[in-house]
């Protein structure tokens, strides 16, 4: 027993050395426990305000190009409205509404359930990195306003990324601008080519913060260069066509290879984003609720 | 000024210099610049090593918190807080630096030992955090030339701070 403690107080360094590495690598790991760390991050009251701060000073720099890509934004949306076509025939106006539609006799039969499927929020970023093997954005919005975890992320001109974690006031984004190998695990998104339809999966390799990898393409598809990518709609996270990226080069990996290996110009400019759309699915949980009593069925 | 206080204005201005400026400047994506660590490096040598480890968890932790890191800042510098005295010891002449307050500076080291201490702990410390913020080995070219770009970055802004803060004491 003596000498158990001569030991422990001669290498007291050392253990107090691996007793905080310890304690450093707990929090490192924790990570996907979002309760515990979230005030661990910068989604807490402190240095969220002072980002905060940060931001109100260095959005002035970013004015005329924030203006820009939300003019064309509004160009886009104003394309699509019902008065910019013209229409021959009067009775073929289409009304939507987000209401069970009834007739309107007595038998009250049901005409058809055209429910809100995709409610966006938008935010304004406070905060965001490019240069790190995993990126992080943070907005000014949190669980106040409806923001949860594993929302979709969308800028004015694509796909940004996914909430993480959400406070209060701000939530943690995870940028679409994390390093993956682009295997099932690990961050990836599925996408479609716009054109032709062919569906591939999309990573960043930790390079070139404007550019991603699209792979697992089918040899068959006819690529262009300059055409655009678009998620595909399969996840609950991304409404479908929304632009990703447009072809830049690509390649077959191997000769025996299947698929191609397409390079990316990312649609969305991380270097200058300052405002997003945190996309809600309102009938995410249904699809989920019956993908998993499907499962359960099989097993 | 005392040291404490000195090193307590160092540590808050390191800290802000590293969140508002450092991370907010993208030379290239493979080079990442820190300067915060020169905290831990800048320590009086007679420091004990418990307080030393404990600093740098602090340090470490202060910087996680801003930078969505959770942790990997901070095991980086109580890893090189726990390995400064051998590397120092090393350094150190026959009955150690003269003065029982003296910090690490070129005055007290000379510039050859102090160059070497200096980029023997950025390396370490970039060695630490790059190999737990990519968390893989798969892609080493793309983990090494990150290391190394980052040392060469980081011992550049050491440069200009020794050449800024340069005292004769």
């Amino acid at each position: 027993m003596r000498n158990l403690i001569i030991f422990l107080r001669r290498y007291f360094n050392f253990f107090l050395f691996l007793l905080l590495e310890v304690i450093c690598l707990v929090f490192v790991f924790r990570t996907n426990n979002f309760q515990r760390t979230v005030y661990l991050n910068s989604a807490n009251g402190v240095s969220g305000k002072l980002y905060t701060r940060y931001n109100d000073i260095q959005y002035y720099f970013h004015l005329k190009s924030t203006n820009d890509s939300l003019v064309s934004e509004n160009l886009a949306l104003l394309q699509q409205l019902p008065t910019s076509f013209e229409k021959k025939d009067t009775a073929s106006q289409v009304k939507f509404d987000t209401l069970r539609k009834f007739t309107n006799d007595t038998a009250r039969k049901l005409l058809g359930t055209e429910v809100r499927k995709f409610l966006y929020r938008s935010a304004k970023v406070v905060n965001n990195s490019v240069n790190k093997p995993v990126n992080f954005i943070t907005i000014n919005r949190g669980s106040k306003d409806g923001i949860r975890p594993n929302m979709g992320v969308i800028g004015p001109n694509g796909v940004v990324g996914v909430v993480r974690t959400a406070s209060e006031n701000y939530a943690v984004i995870i940028s679409l601008l994390t390093k993956s190998n682009g295997s099932t695990s690990s961050f990836s998104f599925s996408s479609r080519l716009k054109n032709s339809g062919e569906i591939g999966t999309v990573y960043w390799d930790g390079y070139d913060g404007g550019y991603v990898t699209m792979k697992d393409v089918p040899r068959s598809a006819k690529l262009h260069k300059g055409d655009t990518v678009v998620t595909s709609g399969f996840s609950a996270v991304f409404p479908e066509n929304m632009n990703i990226g447009y072809i830049d080069t690509f390649y077959i990996g191997e000769k025996a290879s299947t698929s191609v290996t397409i390079r990316l110009k990312l649609a969305t400019n991380f270097y200058n984003l300052q405002y997003v759309y945190v996309i809600e699915n309102l009938l995410r949980d249904e699809q989920e609720r019956l993908e998993d009593s499907t499962r359960k069925m099989l097993k | 000024m005392s040291i404490l206080l000195r090193n307590i204005i160092r540590f808050i201005l390191l800290i802000l210099f590293q969140v508002m400026v450092l991370d907010r400047i993208l030379v290239h994506q493979m080079v990442n610049p820190y300067l915060y660590m020169l905290f831990v490096l800048l320590l009086p040598f007679n420091i004990p090593r418990p307080a030393l480890q404990f600093l740098g968890l602090l340090l470490g932790l202060t910087l996680d918190m801003f930078s969505d890191s959770m942790g990997i800042h901070a095991a980086a510098c109580v890893f090189i807080a726990y390995l400064r005295p051998f590397v120092l010891n090393i350094l150190s002449p026959q009955g150690g630096f003269e003065g029982p307050q003296r910090t690490p500076s070129v005055t007290t080291m000379g510039i050859s030992q102090f160059a070497i201490y200096v980029t023997v702990m950025v390396l370490l410390h970039h060695i630490a955090y790059f190999c737990l913020s990519v968390f893989s080995f798969a892609d080493p070219l793309y983990l090494l030339t990150k290391i190394l770009l980052s040392t060469t970055a980081s011992l550049l802004l050491i440069l200009i701070y020794e050449l800024l803060f340069f005292s004769r004491k």
